[in-house]
This record gives C-alpha cells, sequence and structure tokens, in this order.
C-alpha cells in the first residue's frame, strides 16, 4: 500500500527528528531520558492516540494533540469486525479481522505483527463478536469464541466458550485454555483483579485461571416486578471506558408508572451499569430519558455523573438529575464514541469514513479526520503509549 | 391541516396519508412486525415512530447492517455468506454506485 509507505517514511523522518531532540533533552533532564519521549517517532510517555479500523482493511493511528493520522498499518484478511483491544502499554493493538474470526497484533509504532490467532480449524468456522480484551498484565487475550460445526448435512452449533491466549505466543498462536459462557455475549473487558467482565444479557464475571463465574449485575434475568418495569434491552456494542478506567453498558427499560403498557403514563429510560476497572465498583443508574438513540456512552473524567452519547445527534447528560444539558446535530450518523483522558476532546466514529471531533464543554465540531474508508463496526479506542 | 386544502392529486394522498388508521398502520407496523422483518422502504419507523432516529443518510449504516449480519434479508452479509460483496468499494457514501446487488448462484 502506497499510503502506508508514506505513513512509514513519515514516521522514520519524526524518529530521527525525535532521537535529536531527545539527545538534547538527555543534557538537561535525566529524568526525562529514563521514560522514552518517543517510540519510532511516535510521542510516548502516556500521550494518547485514538485507533480505529477501516475498510478495505487497515488500523488507523491518531494523534490526539494534532488531530492528524500518523500511521495506517494493513490488516491482513477481509474486513470485519474492526474491534480493537489494547495491551495496557498502548503499544500493541490486538484486531479483530477477516470476517470476525482472526486476530491479529500490531505494534502501532511501525505495523509489526507481533501476534495472530485464526480461530477457526478444521470444519469448525469460530466468530468472535466483538468480544476481545487484554488482560490487565499484557499477558493474555480473551476472546468469546461462538463456533459452528459444518456437516454434510448440516450445521451443528456448538457452545460458546472464553477463550484464552497467550500474547506471548507470537503468531499463530492457539488458546491455552477455554471455558464455557453464556451465549450473547459481545462485550468484554479485564479487570485489575484479573477477572474477564462478560457483557451479554446479564453482566457477569469470569475467572480465566478457572472458569468460575459470578454475577455483577443481572439485567435481563434481573428480580424486578414485571408490572413495574420492562426487563433491559441491552446493546452491548463496543467496549469503551478505557479512558476513565471503566467498563460501561448501556440498556434501555421502561417504568410502568401506571397499568402495564399504559405508555402515557410510562418513564422510557436509559440505563447504565459502570465498572471501576481497578476496584471493581459496580454503579448503575436508571436516570437519563430515552429521548435519543445512542449506541455507547462515555462518562466525562472530570465530572463523573456526565455522560457523552452520540448516534444522529451528540448529546450530553446528568446522571443524577436526568438533565439533558446538550444536543449538537451530527453530520451523519455515527455508531461510536471516545475521549480524551482529560476531558476536553470527544472523538466520534464508526460508519462512514471522517471521524468527527468536538470540543467536550461545548458539542461543538471542532475538526474532522478523513480515513481512506468506511469504518462500518470498527471499535474508537484511546490507547496510551507509554 | 384543519385550514389548508390540498390543491392536487398528490397533496391529496399525503393529506389521506396522515389520517388516523394509517398513523395506527405505522404503529403496528412499529411494534408488532419490526423493521427487519419487511423489506418495504418507507415503512421503516425508529423506536419513536418517527424517521429522525434512523441511520442517516443510508450509506452510514450499509456497511454495518452487512458485516455484521443485522439486516440478512435486506444487505447482503458479509460476515458469512458473500465474504467479498463490496470489498473493492472503501467509501459507501462516495462511490454508492458501485455497490451492486446480489443474485443466487446458479
Amino acid at each position: 500500500m502506497k499510503l502506508t509507505n508514506m505513513f512509514k517514511r513519515a514516521a522514520l523522518a519524526g524518529a530521527i527528528g525525535a532521537s535529536a531532540l531527545l539527545a538534547g533533552c538527555s543534557t538537561v533532564n535525566t529524568e526525562v531520558a529514563q521514560t522514552p519521549d518517543t517510540i519510532n517517532g511516535m510521542k510516548a510517555g502516556g500521550h494518547e492516540y485514538i485507533l480505529t479500523v477501516t475498510r478495505p482493511n487497515q488500523l488507523h493511528i491518531v494523534d490526539t494533540e494534532t488531530n492528524q493520522l500518523v500511521r495506517t498499518c494493513d490488516v491482513p484478511g477481509i474486513f470485519g469486525n474492526g474491534g480493537i483491544a489494547m495491551s495496557p502499554d498502548g503499544r500493541i493493538a490486538y484486531v479483530m479481522t477477516n470476517k470476525w474470526e482472526d486476530v491479529y497484533g500490531f505494534d502501532i509504532t511501525n505495523c509489526e505483527i507481533k501476534f495472530s490467532a485464526k480461530q477457526s480449524y478444521d470444519n469448525v468456522t469460530v466468530k468472535s463478536f466483538i468480544s476481545m480484551a487484554v488482560s490487565a498484565d499484557g499477558k493474555e487475550l480473551y476472546t468469546v469464541q461462538n463456533p459452528v460445526r459444518k456437516l454434510s448435512d448440516r450445521f451443528e452449533t456448538m457452545a460458546p466458550r472464553l477463550a484464552v491466549f497467550n500474547t506471548d505466543d507470537g503468531l499463530n498462536a492457539k488458546p491455552v485454555r477455554s471455558f464455557p459462557v453464556d451465549r450473547r455475549i459481545t462485550k468484554i473487558g479485564s479487570m485489575q483483579n484479573g477477572e474477564v467482565i462478560l457483557g451479554g444479557g446479564d453482566l457477569k464475571a469470569i475467572n480465566p485461571k478457572t472458569g468460575e463465574m459470578r454475577m455483577i449485575k443481572a439485567l435481563q434475568n434481573w428480580d424486578r416486578a414485571p408490572d413495574k418495569w420492562v426487563p433491559p434491552d441491552a446493546f452491548a456494542m463496543h467496549t469503551m471506558g478505557e479512558h476513565v478506567g471503566e467498563f460501561i453498558m448501556p440498556y434501555f427499560t421502561i417504568r410502568w408508572n401506571g397499568a402495564p403498557g399504559d405508555e402515557s403514563q410510562a418513564d422510557f429510560l436509559w440505563g447504565h451499569v459502570r465498572i471501576d476497572t481497578e476496584t471493581g465498583k459496580v454503579e448503575s443508574f436508571e436516570t437519563v430519558p430515552f429521548e435519543f438513540i445512542v449506541f455507547n456512552w462515555v462518562t466525562d473524567p472530570n465530572d463523573k455523573d456526565v455522560l457523552y452519547g452520540s448516534f444522529n445527534q451528540l448529546s450530553k447528560h446528568n446522571l443524577k438529575t436526568g438533565e439533558t444539558m446538550g444536543v449538537q446535530a451530527m453530520d451523519h450518523t455515527y455508531y461510536n464514541i471516545n475521549m480524551t483522558g482529560d476531558g476536553k476532546t470527544i472523538y466520534i466514529g464508526g460508519t462512514s469514513s471522517d471521524i468527527s471531533v468536538h470540543d467536550a464543554a461545548t458539542l461543538e465540531k471542532i475538526g474532522s479526520i478523513q480515513l481512506t474508508g468506511d469504518m462500518s463496526t470498527s471499535d474508537l479506542r484511546l490507547a496510551r503509549l507509554k | 391541516m384543519k385550514h389548508l386544502k390540498s390543491f392536487n392529486k398528490k397533496a391529496k394522498m399525503l393529506d389521506q396519508a396522515t389520517s388516523q388508521n394509517e398513523v395506527e398502520e405505522v404503529v403496528a407496523m412499529q411494534s408488532i412486525v419490526g423493521c427487519t422483518s419487511v423489506n418495504d422502504p418507507g415503512w421503516e419507523v425508529d423506536p419513536f415512530g418517527g424517521l429522525g432516529s434512523l441511520c442517516q443518510p443510508m450509506e452510514s449504516d450499509l456497511y454495518g447492517c452487512a458485516d455484521a449480519c443485522w439486516w440478512p434479508a435486506q444487505v447482503p452479509d458479509t460476515m458469512s455468506s458473500h465474504p467479498n460483496w463490496s470489498q473493492d468499494v472503501a467509501k459507501a457514501n462516495e462511490d454508492w454506485r458501485k455497490i451492486d446487488s446480489v443474485f443466487p448462484e446458479e
């Protein structure tokens, strides 16, 4: 790809320049020199990048300081789904590709492929519906596998399972462990205590060493009076929350204040479950009115009572009061949203070929990042390159 | 519409389309049939019974429906059955003329 080569050349030039800068700094401040300011020309030391995947099948890395595309890596296989899970050092991006079947781990500083796993085997097709996460220590990669065996006269739908890979196994890695899990799991995340959060009909956690599972928050199977509440409908498509160290999952429900089915007296509500991935603390809210379609929420790092959502509008909500604090019309539909760790800038992507950049305080559009193709179902993740 | 009178044939048809019976039909289609059960453009409505929360434009939702096998009856599913469909069209909103239909293989 010509484009990739162009970015490689740019990165090389940047690396040469940055090396000279680093050498200059080291004579002034030795502490700075101990932490690499740049890696292969990319600012490190916790510098933040936004990552996404587009058709035909490329991983893009955007610098959040300049909102410029700094690197594009070609991803093997046919596009799909474009899910991304980051290593804790922000250097390796694990990308779901080839019709939701294979995973490739890219060094985002030079596009080198450090890891790969083809999940399908023999006559068994294995799809992972977005569900992919890296352990807090970066040593393990998790996917939820949905296998189907193709027999001569029928398809045999097999039981879904959590597959555990060692990230050090490099290319053509195979699962080292697997454990049965529920169906319909799409959104998973890792906690500091080693557990993996499984987001589906309910929210559960699994110990990836033993397979032991526990309920975090019952949703589809919640214990509420059916004449007062409609069971939640969770749209758990993309994983996010890395900018504040949380796992967040929205759902929709109805509270019948009158007779069940009497919509005139009912409250239509967005609910959310938030899990602090460091402490394991779980919060849930049902305060935001269902006036907007959103695919995802992100929490304001400076005020955790404030959430942002996007779809046809970018909207800002107060969780405690239910107040809609602001609405900004979008140029077109976007599936995905993320923001920087300082809470100043919002990035909105998915669907088409442009990332819309917004000021978090005013919601005004402040930039647009044009990409080589449509993001479709891809993730929009924040990486802190250490 | 109380103080407005339909002038031509098309306006009369639009007026009729907003009659109470038609509204109830839309509500029924929205809540009972659902948008994925039919392939009848114009009948799809959002959860609020309107159009404002549908994906806009449809090109911004096309690959999101194909890649996720979201609407397999209306859009070729690239996850399993038609993996190569439109792989050479990177931007649906710019190159939508190049996007083709799929037909049963003989």
